[in-house]
C-alpha cells in the first residue's frame, strides 16, 4: 500500500495536477479567443461592459438577483464553495507538503477551522444535492456530472477528514490517505473536461453570453441557405410580411 | 484527418512533452533532467540542435546565391522555402541553445562583453547576426499580406542583395568555425573525426546538407499537402550535391592519408564501425544512388538519397560534437529521454511553423487549400468524442491544444523524482569508509578520497572515551555507527529516521498517537524526539548536538563540518596552519579496484583490512 501511496502522491499526482493547471488554462484560452473572435466578426461593437460586471458579481454572490430569486440555495452554495475552496487550498498539511516541494509556504487555517469548514462543506453539498433531486426545474437541466460531480468530490473530503481524526474514523490511516490521493486525483484529472471550468470561467461568464449574440451579418439567411432553405423567406423579412413565427 | 492534420497532431503532442520536460529544465537545472556531466559538457543539445541545426540551414544561403548571384532563375520557386527553412532553423537552434546553456539568462553577454579569441564569441555573433539577416530576407513574404508594410517590404526587396552576401559570407564564416571549435580540444576529438581541417569539413559538408535538406523538405512537404513535388528543379540540385559529396569525401579520407591515420580504419573499436558507417550513409551512399539517373529523377529516389545524407550529416556533427569524445573515463554518456524530447521538441515546433507559415503566406506559388473558405461545407463530427467543435480552425486549435495539455502532463509525470522534487542533485548513494587503523573515506567510490588516521586520532582524543566526539548518533544498540549510517547520499540530505519503519504492519507498528501524541498537525516538528523512546541513541557527551534529527545532511557536508570545524579549531589552538589546507586530508587519488590495500599500506605505511565482498 505504501507503494501505492508514494505513486498516487508523485507520478500519478503529477499527471493530475498538470492536467488541471494545463487544462484549465486551456479552456480558458479557447474560450478567449473564441470571445475575440465573435466580437472581431461582428459589426456592433457595442458591449455594456458595467452591465456585463455587476451581473457577473451578482450571480457569484448571494445578494442581488441570485439572492432574490433562491436566497436559501445561493447561500448554502456560497458556504459549500467556501469550504470547497479554502480547505485544499488552506490546510497545513497542503502547504506543508508544497513547501517541502517547491519551498513556498502561506498562511495555514489553525486544524479546528478545516475540520468546522470541512463539515460545512459536506453538510452544504448534501443540501445542495438533495435540492437538485427535489426541485423539477432542477432535475430538468441536469445531466449525469451534475449527480456524480457531488458525490465524487465528496471521497477527498471525507477521507481527508478521516485521516485528520483518525479516532473517528472505521479504516487505517494508509488506507485513508491511498483513498484521499485517488480520489484528489481523480477530481483534478477530470476537472478541466466538465462543468467545473466554472472555476476559471465564472468571470467570463456574460461577457461570453453577451459576445454570443452578436452573429455576422446576414447568418440566418446563411444558415437557411446550409439547411436548403435558401428559397424560403428570412427571418426578417417574415417578420415584415406579419406572417407566422413557428 | 488529412495529412496536415495528422502530423501536426503528432508534432503537438511531441512539443507539449518538450515543454514539460523544458519547463522543468529551466526551473530545476541540467542535473535533473539531463545525463550532461562536468565530465559531459556537451552532448545531445549540442551535437544535434546547435551543431546539426546550423548545418541543416545551410539550404538557405546555397539557395540563394544561387538564384539571386549565379541567376539560376530554375530554383527561383524553392527559394522562399528554402530562406524559411533557415530562418526557423537557426532560430531552433538559438532556442535549442537556450536548453543546453548552463545560465541561459545571461546569453546576451556575448553582445556586451567581447571575447575576441574565442571561437565561440564568433559562432555566437554570426548565429545572431545571420538570424537577422534570414529575418529581413523572410519578412518580405508575411509582409505581403498586409498594406501596413509595404514601405518596409520595398526598402528589403530594394536591399535583397547587400543582404544575401551578407548571408553568405556569415554562413560561411561559421558554418566553418563550428568545425574551429574542435581544435581547440585535440586530444579530446578521436582521431578520426579530429583534423585540422575540421572548419573546411564542416563547410564542405554543409553546402552538401544544404542542397539535400531543400530536397528533403520539398519532397516531405509535398507528401504532407498532396502537392505536385517539384522533381525536376530538384534534380538539377543533385548534380552539385554529387561533387560537393566526392569532394567532401576526398577532403576526408586524404586528410587522414597525409597525416598517416589510415591505419585507424582497420581497428575493431565502435568508434571505428562508426566512422564507416557515417561516411557511407553521409557521402558514400547518397554518391552511388545520385549517379543512377533513374533514382535522380524520381521523387522517392531523391528522398532516399537525400534522406540518408541529412541523416548522416547530423550524426557526424552529433559524433564531432560529442559522441566520440575520448577522455571522459569508463562512463559512456548516453542521453537521457528528456534530452531526446528537448531535441525532437524543438525540431517539432520548428516543423509546426513552418507549416503555419506555408498555409497563411505566399511561401509556394500555390497555397494549400484553406479548409475554412468554403462558408457552406457541411460540420464534421470529431471522432473521438463525437461532436461538432466549430469550424475546421477552431476544432483544430480544440484538439491540438488537447493533445499538447494531455503530452504535457504525461511529461511532468513521467520525470524523475529528483527533477519533480526541485532538487538538481542526483542522488548519490554514499559507502561505508573502509580500512581498520587508517580509514580510506571515499563515499562515492570515484577514487578521490581520504585516508584518515582513524587510530590515531582516537589516542589523541584520548582513547574510547572520546568516541562521542564525532560519532555523536548511534543507531539502537548500536556504538560508534559508521557516518554513512545516517548522512546515507553524497550531496542531499537524507532521512534518518524512516517513518515507515515504524508506522508500517511490518516494522514498528507504532500508532500515529505514540509519536504525535498533542492535538497539533501531525509534523516532523511536533512529534516526539528520537531520545524519548530509543534512549541510547545520543552517547553521553556528544560533542556535536542535533537539532533535528530526523534529517542527515548529506555525507560530504557532514564530513567538512566536522572535520573542518575541528581542524580549524586546532588550527588556531596549536599554531598549524597547514591543518585548516584543503591538502591536508585530500593528499591522493586511489582505486580500490587497483590494489586497494597494497596502495594504503605502502603510503601510509599502514595496515588495511578489506571488508568481504570489496572487488579488487
Amino acid at each position: 500500500m505504501e507503494a501505492w501511496i508514494v505513486f498516487a502522491r508523485g507520478p500519478l499526482f503529477r499527471l493530475c495536477f498538470s492536467i488541471m493547471v494545463l487544462g484549465l488554462a486551456r479552456v480558458l484560452w479557447l474560450t478567449g479567443i473564441g470571445i475575440i473572435e465573435a466580437y472581431g466578426r461582428s459589426d456592433d461593437r457595442a458591449l455594456a461592459y458595467r452591465e456585463i460586471f455587476r451581473q457577473t458579481l451578482g450571480w457569484a454572490l448571494p445578494v442581488g438577483r441570485a439572492g432574490r430569486a433562491r436566497p436559501l440555495y445561493s447561500l448554502t452554495s456560497v458556504l459549500f464553495h467556501l469550504g470547497l475552496l479554502l480547505v485544499p487550498l488552506l490546510l497545513q498539511a497542503h502547504v506543508r507538503l508544497w513547501q517541502s516541494v517547491i519551498g513556498i509556504a502561506w498562511p495555514v487555517l489553525p486544524a479546528a477551522a478545516a475540520d468546522g469548514l470541512t463539515l460545512l462543506m459536506l453538510v452544504t453539498a448534501v443540501g445542495l444535492f438533495a435540492g437538485r433531486l427535489a426541485d423539477r426545474r432542477s432535475r430538468a437541466i441536469s445531466r449525469l456530472q451534475d449527480y456524480v460531480w457531488p458525490l465524487l468530490l465528496a471521497v477527498p473530503f471525507v477521507s481527508g477528514f478521516a485521516c485528520a481524526n483518525l479516532t473517528l474514523a472505521p479504516l487505517t490511516y494508509q488506507a485513508g490517505m491511498l483513498l484521499h490521493l485517488l480520489s484528489a486525483d481523480a477530481v483534478m484529472f477530470l476537472l478541466p473536461f466538465t462543468k467545473i471550468t466554472h472555476c476559471v470561467l465564472q468571470p467570463l461568464s456574460q461577457l461570453v453570453t453577451a459576445v454570443a449574440w452578436k452573429f455576422v451579418p446576414e447568418a440566418g439567411d446563411r444558415v437557411a441557405a446550409t439547411l436548403g432553405f435558401a428559397d424560403r423567406p428570412s427571418w426578417a423579412e417574415r417578420s415584415r410580411l406579419g406572417g407566422p413565427h413557428s | 484527418m488529412s495529412r496536415a492534420r495528422r502530423l501536426k497532431f503528432v508534432l503537438w503532442a511531441i512539443v507539449g512533452l518538450a515543454a514539460a520536460v523544458g519547463t522543468t529544465r529551466m526551473l530545476v537545472g541540467l542535473g535533473a533532467t539531463s545525463h550532461l556531466s562536468d565530465a559531459t559538457p556537451w552532448g545531445l543539445w549540442i551535437g544535434f540542435d546547435v551543431m546539426a541545426g546550423v548545418a541543416l540551414a545551410a539550404g538557405g544561403f546555397i539557395i540563394t546565391a544561387s538564384v539571386y548571384i549565379f541567376k539560376l532563375e530554375r530554383f527561383h520557386d524553392v527559394v522562399r522555402p528554402a530562406v524559411l527553412t533557415a530562418f526557423l532553423g537557426y532560430l531552433a537552434v538559438v532556442v535549442g541553445l537556450l536548453f543546453d546553456l548552463g545560465l541561459p539568462w545571461n546569453i546576451w553577454h556575448m553582445i556586451v562583453f567581447w571575447n575576441t579569441r574565442s571561437p565561440l564569441f564568433e559562432v555566437g555573433w554570426c548565429v545572431m547576426l545571420y538570424l537577422t539577416v534570414l529575418a529581413l530576407e523572410f519578412f518580405p513574404v508575411p509582409a505581403e499580406q498586409f498594406s501596413a508594410l509595404a514601405k518596409i517590404r520595398r526598402v528589403l526587396l530594394k536591399w535583397r542583395l547587400p543582404l544575401v552576401i551578407a548571408g553568405i559570407g556569415l554562413s560561411t564564416l561559421h558554418q566553418s568555425s563550428l568545425g574551429s571549435l574542435f581544435l581547440a580540444m585535440p586530444y579530446h576529438v578521436h582521431p578520426l573525426w579530429y583534423s585540422p581541417w575540421l572548419p573546411v569539413l564542416f563547410l564542405v559538408s554543409a553546402i552538401a546538407l544544404g542542397l539535400q535538406m531543400v530536397i528533403v523538405e520539398s519532397h516531405f512537404t509535398a507528401y504532407v499537402y498532396r502537392r505536385k513535388p517539384e522533381t525536376g528543379v530538384l534534380e538539377g540540385l543533385t548534380t552539385p550535391a554529387r561533387w560537393i559529396l566526392l569532394a567532401y569525401l576526398a577532403l576526408r579520407f586524404g586528410d587522414l592519408a597525409a597525416r598517416g591515420n589510415l591505419r585507424l580504419l582497420t581497428g575493431g573499436e565502435w568508434q571505428v564501425k562508426m566512422f564507416w558507417f557515417e561516411v557511407a550513409v553521409m557521402a558514400g551512399l547518397p554518391i552511388v544512388l545520385l549517379s543512377i539517373g533513374r533514382v535522380r529523377r524520381s521523387r522517392a529516389g531523391q528522398f532516399a538519397a537525400a534522406g540518408l545524407g541529412v541523416f548522416g550529416v547530423v550524426l557526424n556533427r552529433v559524433d564531432v560534437g560529442g559522441l566520440v569524445h575520448t577522455g571522459r573515463g569508463e562512463a559512456l554518456y548516453v542521453p537521457a529521454w528528456t534530452e531526446f524530447a528537448v531535441s525532437a521538441g524543438v525540431v517539432a515546433a520548428a516543423v509546426l511553423a513552418f507549416l503555419f507559415a506555408v498555409e497563411r503566406f505566399a511561401v509556394w506559388h500555390d497555397r494549400p487549400a484553406d479548409p475554412d473558405a468554403d462558408p457552406l461545407k457541411l460540420p464534421e463530427f470529431d471522432k473521438v468524442g463525437t461532436t461538432w467543435l466549430g469550424v475546421p480552425a477552431v476544432a483544430d486549435r480544440t484538439v491540438y491544444s488537447l493533445v499538447f495539455v494531455v503530452a504535457a502532463a504525461v511529461g511532468f509525470a513521467l520525470l524523475p523524482a529528483s527533477a519533480a522534487a526541485g532538487r538538481g542533485v542526483e542522488p548519490g548513494p554514499a559507502h561505508r569508509a573502509r580500512g581498520g587503523e587508517i580509514l580510506w573515506i571515499d563515499g562515492n567510490l570515484d577514487g578521490n578520497g581520504v585516508a584518515f588516521p582513524h587510530d590515531a586520532h582516537e589516542q589523541r582524543e584520548g582513547g574510547k572515551e572520546s568516541c562521542p566526539r564525532c560519532h555523536h548518533m548511534n543507531l539502537p544498540r548500536d556504538r560508534a555507527s559508521g557516518c554513512f549510517e545516517c548522512h546515507r547520499d553524497m550531496w542531499q540530505p537524507t532521512d534518518a529516521f524512516g517513518h515507515e519503519r515504524h508506522a508500517s504492519p511490518t516494522g514498528g507498528r507504532l500508532s500515529c498517537a505514540t509519536c504525535h501524541p498533542s492535538a497539533e498537525p501531525r509534523s516532523a516538528s511536533t512529534a516526539k524526539t528520537c531520545v524519548t523512546c530509543h534512549k541510547d541513541l545520543i552517547p553521553a557527551g556528544a560533542f556535536i548536538k542535533v537539532n533535528n534529527g530526523y534529517r542527515a545532511s548529506g555525507y560530504v557536508r557532514a564530513m567538512h563540518a566536522l572535520c573542518i570545524d575541528c581542524h580549524t579549531h586546532v588550527m588556531a589552538a596549536r599554531k598549524k596552519p597547514n591543518l585548516g589546507r584543503c591538502t591536508n586530508c585530500h593528499r591522493e587519488r586511489r582505486s580500490f579496484v587497483d590494489a586497494p590495500d597494497l596502495a594504503v599500506r605502502e603510503r601510509i605505511g599502514a595496515s588495511v583490512v578489506l571488508p568481504q565482498g570489496v572487488a579488487r
